[in-house]
Protein backbone atom coordinates (compact mmCIF):
# COMPACT_ATOMS: atom_id res chain seq x y z
CA UNK A 1 0.00 0.00 0.00
CA UNK A 2 2.78 2.71 1.04
CA UNK A 3 5.33 1.58 -1.19
CA UNK A 4 2.84 2.02 -4.08
CA UNK A 5 4.52 5.93 -4.12
CA UNK A 6 5.68 6.42 -7.83
CA UNK A 7 9.46 7.39 -8.66
CA UNK A 8 10.21 11.08 -8.10
CA UNK A 9 10.57 12.65 -11.39
CA UNK A 10 14.05 14.48 -12.47
CA UNK A 11 14.08 17.67 -10.44
CA UNK A 12 12.96 18.81 -7.36
CA UNK A 13 10.71 16.17 -6.24
CA UNK A 14 12.26 13.56 -3.70
CA UNK A 15 10.77 11.03 -1.61
CA UNK A 16 11.73 11.92 2.10
CA UNK A 17 11.41 9.75 5.31
CA UNK A 18 10.46 11.20 8.42
CA UNK A 19 10.87 8.45 11.08
CA UNK A 20 10.60 6.40 12.49
CA UNK A 21 13.69 6.40 13.44
CA UNK A 22 14.04 9.98 13.80
CA UNK A 23 14.68 11.54 17.06
CA UNK A 24 11.47 13.72 17.23
CA UNK A 25 8.97 11.46 15.65
CA UNK A 26 8.74 8.31 18.10
CA UNK A 27 7.87 5.15 16.69
CA UNK A 28 6.52 6.18 13.69
CA UNK A 29 7.21 7.42 10.13
CA UNK A 30 5.58 9.69 7.76
CA UNK A 31 6.89 8.94 4.19
CA UNK A 32 6.76 12.55 2.03
CA UNK A 33 6.99 13.18 -1.43
CA UNK A 34 8.16 16.83 -1.91
CA UNK A 35 9.00 19.24 -4.36
CA UNK A 36 11.47 21.50 -3.74
CA UNK A 37 10.49 22.75 -0.02
CA UNK A 38 6.67 21.94 -0.56
CA UNK A 39 4.95 18.92 0.57
CA UNK A 40 3.08 17.40 -2.31
CA UNK A 41 1.36 13.98 -0.50
CA UNK A 42 2.37 12.49 3.04
CA UNK A 43 1.45 8.90 4.00
CA UNK A 44 1.66 8.00 7.35
CA UNK A 45 3.67 4.96 7.87
CA UNK A 46 2.27 2.94 11.38
CA UNK A 47 2.79 -0.13 12.77
CA UNK A 48 6.33 0.07 14.55
CA UNK A 49 4.73 -0.18 17.69
CA UNK A 50 2.01 -2.63 17.92
CA UNK A 51 1.26 -5.02 20.70
CA UNK A 52 -1.86 -6.64 19.90
CA UNK A 53 -3.68 -5.55 22.82
CA UNK A 54 -7.19 -5.86 21.96
CA UNK A 55 -6.31 -9.55 21.77
CA UNK A 56 -4.18 -9.88 24.71
CA UNK A 57 -7.09 -8.65 26.45
CA UNK A 58 -8.95 -11.33 25.65
CA UNK A 59 -6.85 -13.92 27.19
CA UNK A 60 -6.61 -12.24 30.54
CA UNK A 61 -9.24 -11.32 33.74
CA UNK A 62 -10.24 -7.88 34.68
CA UNK A 63 -7.10 -7.20 37.19
CA UNK A 64 -4.39 -8.42 34.88
CA UNK A 65 -6.18 -6.16 31.76
CA UNK A 66 -6.06 -3.34 34.52
CA UNK A 67 -2.04 -4.17 34.37
CA UNK A 68 -2.25 -4.12 31.03
CA UNK A 69 -4.17 -1.31 30.29
CA UNK A 70 -0.98 1.03 31.70
CA UNK A 71 0.58 0.32 28.35
CA UNK A 72 -1.80 1.87 26.46
CA UNK A 73 -0.04 4.89 26.20
CA UNK A 74 3.05 5.43 27.48
CA UNK A 75 2.52 9.16 28.57
CA UNK A 76 -0.61 8.70 30.33
CA UNK A 77 -1.33 4.88 31.83
CA UNK A 78 -3.51 6.24 34.36
CA UNK A 79 -5.93 7.87 32.52
CA UNK A 80 -6.08 4.52 30.55
CA UNK A 81 -6.53 2.37 33.23
CA UNK A 82 -9.64 4.75 34.16
CA UNK A 83 -11.09 3.63 30.78
CA UNK A 84 -10.68 0.07 31.04
CA UNK A 85 -12.00 0.14 34.89
CA UNK A 86 -15.02 2.26 34.16
CA UNK A 87 -15.81 -0.06 31.35
CA UNK A 88 -15.50 -3.22 33.76
CA UNK A 89 -17.57 -1.52 36.70
CA UNK A 90 -20.06 -1.06 34.50
CA UNK A 91 -20.34 -4.55 33.00
CA UNK A 92 -20.30 -6.38 35.99
CA UNK A 93 -22.22 -3.42 37.82
CA UNK A 94 -19.99 -2.81 40.78
CA UNK A 95 -19.99 -0.04 42.98
CA UNK A 96 -17.29 2.15 43.35
CA UNK A 97 -16.88 4.15 46.40
CA UNK A 98 -16.99 7.96 46.33
CA UNK A 99 -13.62 8.44 48.35
CA UNK A 100 -12.10 6.27 45.13
CA UNK A 101 -14.12 8.22 42.75
CA UNK A 102 -12.20 11.20 43.82
CA UNK A 103 -8.87 9.37 43.82
CA UNK A 104 -9.72 8.58 40.57
CA UNK A 105 -10.33 11.48 38.95
CA UNK A 106 -7.54 13.50 41.19
CA UNK A 107 -4.82 10.69 39.12
CA UNK A 108 -6.11 11.26 36.13
CA UNK A 109 -5.88 14.43 36.07
CA UNK A 110 -2.59 14.58 37.54
CA UNK A 111 -1.53 12.14 34.63
CA UNK A 112 -3.19 14.49 32.29
CA UNK A 113 -0.58 17.08 33.29
CA UNK A 114 1.87 15.23 33.30
CA UNK A 115 1.15 14.11 29.31
CA UNK A 116 0.47 17.95 28.19
CA UNK A 117 4.38 18.49 30.15
CA UNK A 118 5.44 16.17 27.49
CA UNK A 119 3.59 17.43 24.79
CA UNK A 120 4.89 20.84 25.42
CA UNK A 121 8.55 19.69 25.47
CA UNK A 122 8.28 17.76 22.50
CA UNK A 123 6.72 20.23 20.43
CA UNK A 124 9.20 22.99 21.94
CA UNK A 125 11.85 20.76 20.84
CA UNK A 126 10.25 20.10 17.25
CA UNK A 127 10.25 24.08 16.88
CA UNK A 128 13.82 24.41 18.11
CA UNK A 129 13.29 25.74 21.43
CA UNK A 130 15.39 23.23 23.41
CA UNK A 131 15.42 25.56 26.75
CA UNK A 132 11.15 24.49 26.77
CA UNK A 133 11.69 21.14 26.70
CA UNK A 134 14.88 21.17 29.22
CA UNK A 135 12.14 22.92 31.84
CA UNK A 136 9.05 20.51 30.45
CA UNK A 137 10.96 17.44 31.49
CA UNK A 138 12.63 18.93 34.66
CA UNK A 139 8.79 19.81 35.61
CA UNK A 140 7.82 16.51 34.92
CA UNK A 141 9.89 14.46 37.61
CA UNK A 142 7.87 16.34 40.39
CA UNK A 143 4.98 14.45 39.14
CA UNK A 144 6.83 11.70 38.31
CA UNK A 145 7.71 11.83 42.18
CA UNK A 146 4.37 12.06 43.37
CA UNK A 147 3.15 8.89 41.27
CA UNK A 148 6.21 6.92 42.81
CA UNK A 149 4.85 7.78 46.55
CA UNK A 150 1.16 6.89 45.63
CA UNK A 151 1.11 3.90 43.13
CA UNK A 152 4.69 2.63 43.96
CA UNK A 153 5.76 3.22 39.98
CA UNK A 154 7.34 5.96 38.17
CA UNK A 155 5.65 5.90 34.94
CA UNK A 156 3.90 3.04 35.33
CA UNK A 157 0.87 2.75 37.72
CA UNK A 158 0.25 -1.49 37.20
CA UNK A 159 -3.46 -0.65 37.04
CA UNK A 160 -3.52 1.91 40.00
CA UNK A 161 -7.10 2.69 39.45
CA UNK A 162 -8.30 -1.07 38.70
CA UNK A 163 -12.30 -2.89 38.42
CA UNK A 164 -13.54 -1.64 41.73
CA UNK A 165 -11.65 1.52 42.90
CA UNK A 166 -8.41 2.22 43.05
CA UNK A 167 -5.89 -0.61 44.32
CA UNK A 168 -3.81 1.75 47.75
CA UNK A 169 -5.15 4.54 49.75
CA UNK A 170 -3.07 7.92 49.51
CA UNK A 171 -0.55 7.54 51.85
CA UNK A 172 0.26 9.97 54.41
CA UNK A 173 1.12 13.40 53.92
CA UNK A 174 0.14 12.91 50.03
CA UNK A 175 -2.34 15.57 50.15
CA UNK A 176 0.18 18.06 50.86
CA UNK A 177 2.53 17.12 48.37
CA UNK A 178 0.23 17.08 45.88
CA UNK A 179 -0.48 21.00 46.74
CA UNK A 180 3.06 21.20 46.88
CA UNK A 181 3.29 19.88 43.30
CA UNK A 182 0.87 21.92 41.78
CA UNK A 183 2.30 24.96 42.84
CA UNK A 184 5.29 23.90 40.86
CA UNK A 185 2.98 23.20 37.50
CA UNK A 186 1.85 26.55 38.47
CA UNK A 187 4.92 28.23 38.23
CA UNK A 188 6.16 26.07 34.89
CA UNK A 189 2.90 27.36 33.24
CA UNK A 190 3.92 30.91 34.07
CA UNK A 191 7.12 30.20 32.08
CA UNK A 192 5.14 28.90 29.45
CA UNK A 193 2.72 31.14 29.16
CA UNK A 194 5.62 33.57 28.34
CA UNK A 195 5.28 34.00 24.62
CA UNK A 196 8.91 32.69 23.13
CA UNK A 197 9.16 34.44 19.85
CA UNK A 198 10.76 31.41 18.36
CA UNK A 199 7.99 29.09 19.03
CA UNK A 200 5.28 31.71 18.30
CA UNK A 201 6.61 32.25 14.87
CA UNK A 202 7.19 28.70 14.23
CA UNK A 203 3.54 28.01 15.39
CA UNK A 204 1.47 30.74 14.25
CA UNK A 205 -0.35 29.93 10.77
CA UNK A 206 1.15 26.67 10.63
CA UNK A 207 -0.99 23.48 9.68
CA UNK A 208 -4.39 25.06 9.93
CA UNK A 209 -7.38 22.84 10.58
CA UNK A 210 -10.70 23.78 9.84
CA UNK A 211 -13.53 22.86 11.95
CA UNK A 212 -15.30 21.31 9.32
CA UNK A 213 -11.97 19.27 8.24
CA UNK A 214 -11.47 18.58 11.67
CA UNK A 215 -15.00 16.69 12.15
CA UNK A 216 -14.69 15.22 8.68
CA UNK A 217 -11.28 13.70 9.52
CA UNK A 218 -12.38 12.55 13.17
CA UNK A 219 -10.30 14.43 15.49
CA UNK A 220 -11.37 14.57 19.16
CA UNK A 221 -10.00 16.57 22.19
CA UNK A 222 -7.67 19.77 21.69
CA UNK A 223 -7.11 19.37 18.37
CA UNK A 224 -10.89 19.78 17.49
CA UNK A 225 -10.97 22.18 20.75
CA UNK A 226 -8.22 24.33 18.79
CA UNK A 227 -9.97 24.52 15.75
CA UNK A 228 -13.15 25.85 17.31
CA UNK A 229 -15.73 23.47 18.69
CA UNK A 230 -16.24 23.16 22.42
CA UNK A 231 -16.40 19.31 23.12
CA UNK A 232 -15.17 17.85 26.21
CA UNK A 233 -16.59 14.18 27.09
CA UNK A 234 -16.29 15.52 30.79
CA UNK A 235 -18.63 18.44 30.09
CA UNK A 236 -20.45 16.17 27.81
CA UNK A 237 -20.84 12.91 29.16
CA UNK A 238 -19.98 13.32 32.96
CA UNK A 239 -18.19 10.31 34.14
CA UNK A 240 -17.01 9.79 37.79
CA UNK A 241 -17.30 13.29 39.57
CA UNK A 242 -16.84 15.32 36.50
CA UNK A 243 -20.35 16.80 37.05
CA UNK A 244 -19.99 17.90 40.39
CA UNK A 245 -16.77 20.33 39.87
CA UNK A 246 -16.41 23.63 38.11
CA UNK A 247 -13.99 24.05 35.28
CA UNK A 248 -14.12 25.76 31.60
CA UNK A 249 -13.33 23.99 28.44
CA UNK A 250 -10.87 25.93 26.61
CA UNK A 251 -11.63 26.74 22.53
CA UNK A 252 -9.38 28.15 20.35
CA UNK A 253 -10.71 29.66 16.46
CA UNK A 254 -7.23 29.74 14.59
CA UNK A 255 -6.89 25.92 13.63
CA UNK A 256 -3.19 26.15 13.63
CA UNK A 257 -0.23 24.63 15.66
CA UNK A 258 -0.46 27.81 18.35
CA UNK A 259 -4.08 27.48 19.08
CA UNK A 260 -3.10 23.65 19.90
CA UNK A 261 -0.22 24.53 21.84
CA UNK A 262 -2.36 27.49 23.47
CA UNK A 263 -5.34 24.44 24.31
CA UNK A 264 -2.43 22.40 25.84
CA UNK A 265 -1.61 25.18 28.33
CA UNK A 266 -4.56 26.31 29.14
CA UNK A 267 -5.90 22.55 29.90
CA UNK A 268 -2.92 22.05 32.29
CA UNK A 269 -4.73 25.24 34.30
CA UNK A 270 -7.95 23.88 34.59
CA UNK A 271 -6.69 20.54 35.48
CA UNK A 272 -5.19 22.50 38.29
CA UNK A 273 -8.11 23.58 39.22
CA UNK A 274 -10.41 19.99 39.39
CA UNK A 275 -7.37 18.49 41.06
CA UNK A 276 -7.46 21.22 43.94
CA UNK A 277 -11.50 20.89 44.45
CA UNK A 278 -10.86 17.11 44.29
CA UNK A 279 -8.74 17.89 47.02
CA UNK A 280 -10.79 19.90 49.38
CA UNK A 281 -13.73 17.67 48.83
CA UNK A 282 -11.99 14.51 49.65
CA UNK A 283 -14.70 12.13 51.44
CA UNK A 284 -13.18 9.59 54.24
CA UNK A 285 -13.95 5.98 53.37
CA UNK A 286 -13.48 2.86 51.40
CA UNK A 287 -11.19 3.41 48.14
CA UNK A 288 -12.24 -0.11 46.50
CA UNK A 289 -14.90 -2.45 46.46
CA UNK A 290 -14.50 -4.91 49.76
CA UNK A 291 -15.04 -8.16 47.23
CA UNK A 292 -11.93 -6.79 45.27
CA UNK A 293 -9.86 -5.87 48.01
CA UNK A 294 -7.53 -8.84 47.10
CA UNK A 295 -6.98 -8.94 43.10
CA UNK A 296 -9.84 -10.99 41.99
CA UNK A 297 -8.84 -14.27 39.91
CA UNK A 298 -12.09 -16.49 39.58
CA UNK A 299 -14.75 -13.14 38.54
CA UNK A 300 -17.78 -13.62 36.25
CA UNK A 301 -18.03 -11.38 33.42
CA UNK A 302 -22.03 -11.08 32.41
CA UNK A 303 -23.64 -11.46 29.26
CA UNK A 304 -23.77 -8.25 27.54
CA UNK A 305 -21.67 -5.23 25.97
CA UNK A 306 -20.75 -1.47 27.05
CA UNK A 307 -19.26 1.01 25.81
CA UNK A 308 -17.33 3.60 28.14
CA UNK A 309 -15.48 7.08 26.88
CA UNK A 310 -13.40 9.34 28.79
CA UNK A 311 -11.27 12.34 27.98
CA UNK A 312 -8.10 11.43 27.68
CA UNK A 313 -5.16 14.49 27.33
CA UNK A 314 -4.82 13.51 23.51
CA UNK A 315 -8.72 13.24 22.93
CA UNK A 316 -11.27 10.37 22.98
CA UNK A 317 -10.22 7.47 24.26
CA UNK A 318 -13.20 4.81 24.14
CA UNK A 319 -13.27 0.66 25.21
CA UNK A 320 -16.08 -1.45 24.24
CA UNK A 321 -16.27 -4.31 25.97
CA UNK A 322 -18.25 -7.51 25.34
CA UNK A 323 -18.59 -10.27 28.09
CA UNK A 324 -19.82 -14.26 27.44
CA UNK A 325 -19.82 -14.86 31.49
CA UNK A 326 -16.55 -16.34 31.37
CA UNK A 327 -13.76 -14.72 33.73
CA UNK A 328 -12.12 -13.16 30.37
CA UNK A 329 -13.75 -10.77 28.40
CA UNK A 330 -15.01 -12.01 24.93
CA UNK A 331 -13.97 -8.62 22.89
CA UNK A 332 -12.36 -5.86 24.43
CA UNK A 333 -12.25 -2.91 21.72
CA UNK A 334 -10.43 0.16 22.33
CA UNK A 335 -10.57 3.24 20.31
CA UNK A 336 -7.19 5.88 20.79
CA UNK A 337 -7.97 8.97 19.89
CA UNK A 338 -4.51 8.81 18.04
CA UNK A 339 -5.54 6.33 15.08
CA UNK A 340 -7.21 9.63 13.50
CA UNK A 341 -5.23 12.13 14.23
CA UNK A 342 -1.63 10.42 13.43
CA UNK A 343 -3.28 8.89 9.83
CA UNK A 344 -6.13 11.07 8.45
CA UNK A 345 -5.45 14.30 9.84
CA UNK A 346 -1.60 14.51 9.43
CA UNK A 347 -1.83 13.44 6.04
CA UNK A 348 -4.23 16.02 5.77
CA UNK A 349 -2.49 18.91 7.33
CA UNK A 350 0.97 17.78 5.99
CA UNK A 351 -0.37 18.04 2.30
CA UNK A 352 1.08 21.54 1.07
CA UNK A 353 3.19 22.13 4.20
CA UNK A 354 6.99 23.64 3.93
CA UNK A 355 9.25 21.05 4.91
CA UNK A 356 10.34 22.77 8.02
CA UNK A 357 6.98 22.98 9.23
CA UNK A 358 6.14 19.16 9.64
CA UNK A 359 8.11 18.78 12.79
CA UNK A 360 5.72 21.82 13.98
CA UNK A 361 2.44 20.31 12.71
CA UNK A 362 3.64 16.52 13.72
CA UNK A 363 3.95 17.18 17.16
CA UNK A 364 0.96 19.95 17.63
CA UNK A 365 -1.71 17.25 17.47
CA UNK A 366 -0.06 15.84 20.37
CA UNK A 367 0.28 12.28 18.95
CA UNK A 368 1.59 8.98 20.91
CA UNK A 369 2.27 5.79 19.01
CA UNK A 370 1.66 3.56 21.69
CA UNK A 371 -2.42 4.13 21.30
CA UNK A 372 -2.58 4.54 17.88
CA UNK A 373 -0.64 1.25 16.91
CA UNK A 374 -1.95 -0.72 20.26
CA UNK B 1 9.76 42.38 27.37
CA UNK B 2 13.62 41.35 26.96
CA UNK B 3 13.90 42.67 30.21
CA UNK B 4 11.95 40.28 32.09
CA UNK B 5 14.34 37.50 31.98
CA UNK B 6 16.85 39.61 33.97
CA UNK B 7 14.86 38.56 37.69
CA UNK B 8 14.86 35.48 36.33
CA UNK B 9 18.21 35.07 35.84
CA UNK B 10 19.16 35.84 39.34
CA UNK B 11 16.81 33.43 40.51
CA UNK B 12 18.07 30.71 38.55
CA UNK B 13 22.22 31.89 39.83
CA UNK B 14 21.21 31.41 43.15
CA UNK B 15 18.48 28.57 43.09
CA UNK B 16 19.96 24.80 43.75
CA UNK B 17 19.53 22.35 40.45
CA UNK B 18 16.59 19.88 40.18
CA UNK B 19 18.85 17.51 39.55
CA UNK B 20 20.88 15.49 42.19
CA UNK B 21 24.44 14.24 41.81
CA UNK B 22 23.42 10.52 41.64
CA UNK B 23 25.69 8.18 42.95
CA UNK B 24 26.42 10.31 45.53
CA UNK B 25 23.04 11.13 46.78
CA UNK B 26 19.62 10.42 45.12
CA UNK B 27 16.35 10.76 45.72
CA UNK B 28 14.25 9.17 48.74
CA UNK B 29 12.75 6.01 47.87
CA UNK B 30 9.19 5.97 49.20
CA UNK B 31 7.39 3.41 51.10
CA UNK B 32 5.43 0.74 49.04
CA UNK B 33 7.86 1.36 45.91
CA UNK B 34 7.31 -1.86 44.01
CA UNK B 35 10.70 -3.26 43.25
CA UNK B 36 12.63 -6.33 43.73
CA UNK B 37 11.10 -9.32 45.27
CA UNK B 38 11.74 -10.69 48.80
CA UNK B 39 10.26 -14.12 49.42
CA UNK B 40 10.44 -16.16 52.53
CA UNK B 41 10.04 -19.59 51.62
CA UNK B 42 8.85 -20.89 55.24
CA UNK B 43 5.86 -18.50 55.10
CA UNK B 44 4.92 -20.11 51.48
CA UNK B 45 2.09 -22.57 51.56
CA UNK B 46 2.41 -23.67 48.30
CA UNK B 47 -0.81 -22.13 46.65
CA UNK B 48 0.58 -20.92 43.52
CA UNK B 49 -1.96 -18.40 43.36
CA UNK B 50 0.78 -15.71 42.27
CA UNK B 51 1.09 -18.17 40.05
CA UNK B 52 -2.12 -18.05 38.76
CA UNK B 53 -2.30 -14.23 38.57
CA UNK B 54 0.61 -13.31 37.11
CA UNK B 55 -0.04 -10.95 33.84
CA UNK B 56 3.21 -12.16 32.38
CA UNK B 57 3.51 -15.36 33.57
CA UNK B 58 7.23 -14.63 35.29
CA UNK B 59 6.21 -16.63 37.92
CA UNK B 60 6.72 -20.38 37.66
CA UNK B 61 6.01 -23.09 40.79
CA UNK B 62 8.87 -25.83 40.82
CA UNK B 63 10.12 -28.20 43.12
CA UNK B 64 12.94 -26.93 45.83
CA UNK B 65 16.36 -28.07 45.15
CA UNK B 66 17.47 -31.89 46.16
CA UNK B 67 19.17 -30.83 49.03
CA UNK B 68 16.42 -29.01 51.05
CA UNK B 69 14.16 -30.94 49.45
CA UNK B 70 12.89 -32.92 52.80
CA UNK B 71 12.31 -29.75 54.49
CA UNK B 72 10.47 -28.26 51.67
CA UNK B 73 8.62 -31.22 49.72
CA UNK B 74 5.88 -28.55 48.07
CA UNK B 75 6.80 -26.07 44.69
CA UNK B 76 7.35 -23.01 45.15
CA UNK B 77 7.44 -19.93 43.29
CA UNK B 78 10.53 -18.95 41.06
CA UNK B 79 10.62 -15.75 39.78
CA UNK B 80 11.96 -14.29 36.61
CA UNK B 81 12.81 -10.56 36.84
CA UNK B 82 12.98 -10.72 33.02
CA UNK B 83 9.51 -10.72 32.35
CA UNK B 84 7.83 -9.17 35.68
CA UNK B 85 6.22 -6.08 34.90
CA UNK B 86 6.38 -5.29 39.18
CA UNK B 87 2.49 -4.58 39.08
CA UNK B 88 2.71 -6.60 42.46
CA UNK B 89 -0.16 -8.41 42.34
CA UNK B 90 1.52 -11.34 43.73
CA UNK B 91 2.28 -8.87 46.84
CA UNK B 92 -1.31 -8.31 46.76
CA UNK B 93 -2.65 -11.88 46.33
CA UNK B 94 -0.47 -14.14 48.41
CA UNK B 95 -2.76 -14.79 51.61
CA UNK B 96 0.76 -15.28 53.64
CA UNK B 97 2.43 -12.46 52.35
CA UNK B 98 4.97 -14.48 51.70
CA UNK B 99 6.23 -12.37 48.55
CA UNK B 100 6.88 -8.70 49.31
CA UNK B 101 7.86 -5.90 47.01
CA UNK B 102 11.27 -4.24 47.92
CA UNK B 103 12.38 -0.50 47.27
CA UNK B 104 15.59 -2.39 45.00
CA UNK B 105 15.31 -1.18 41.81
CA UNK B 106 19.25 -1.86 40.89
CA UNK B 107 18.42 -4.54 38.87
CA UNK B 108 20.16 -4.35 35.76
CA UNK B 109 22.89 -7.12 35.03
CA UNK B 110 25.20 -8.72 32.46
CA UNK B 111 24.41 -12.15 33.42
CA UNK B 112 20.93 -13.57 32.32
CA UNK B 113 21.15 -15.75 35.35
CA UNK B 114 21.01 -13.48 38.02
CA UNK B 115 17.69 -12.25 36.69
CA UNK B 116 15.76 -15.46 37.73
CA UNK B 117 15.28 -15.63 41.39
CA UNK B 118 14.95 -19.84 42.84
CA UNK B 119 13.04 -20.64 45.58
CA UNK B 120 16.02 -20.56 48.96
CA UNK B 121 15.24 -20.38 51.94
CA UNK B 122 16.19 -16.94 53.36
CA UNK B 123 17.85 -17.58 56.65
CA UNK B 124 19.60 -20.79 56.08
CA UNK B 125 21.19 -20.11 53.39
CA UNK B 126 23.24 -17.08 55.20
CA UNK B 127 23.89 -19.54 57.96
CA UNK B 128 24.91 -22.37 55.38
CA UNK B 129 27.05 -20.41 52.94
Amino acid sequence: MIDEMEPAPKGTDYDLYFGPAHPGSGNFGVKLKVAGEIVVSARADPGYLHRGFEKLMEYRTPIQNAVLSDRLCVLEPLNWNLVHAEAVDELMDIDVPERAKYIRVIMAELSRIQSHIIWYGVFSLGTGFDTGFKMAFGYRDYILDLFELITGGRVYPAGYICPGGVRRDFPNGARDKILKVLDKMGEMIKLEELENPALGARAKGVGILKVKDAIRLGATGPVLRGSGMKTDVRKDEPYEIYDRLDFEVPVRKEGDAYARYWIGIEEMKQSIKIIKQALKELPEGEVIDPSWKKPKLSVKIPKGEVYVRNEVARGEAAVYMVGDGGSKPYRCKIRGPDFLHMIPVLEYLLKGAQIADVPAIYWSLNICPADMDR
Amino acid sequence: MKLRIIPKLFKNLFSKPMTVRFPHESIPIPEGYRGEHAYDMDKCISCGLCAKICPNRAIEMIEAPEDIKDRYPKTYPKIDLGKCCFCGLCEDICPKDSIELTKNFFLSTFDPTNVIKYPTPKVEEQVNG
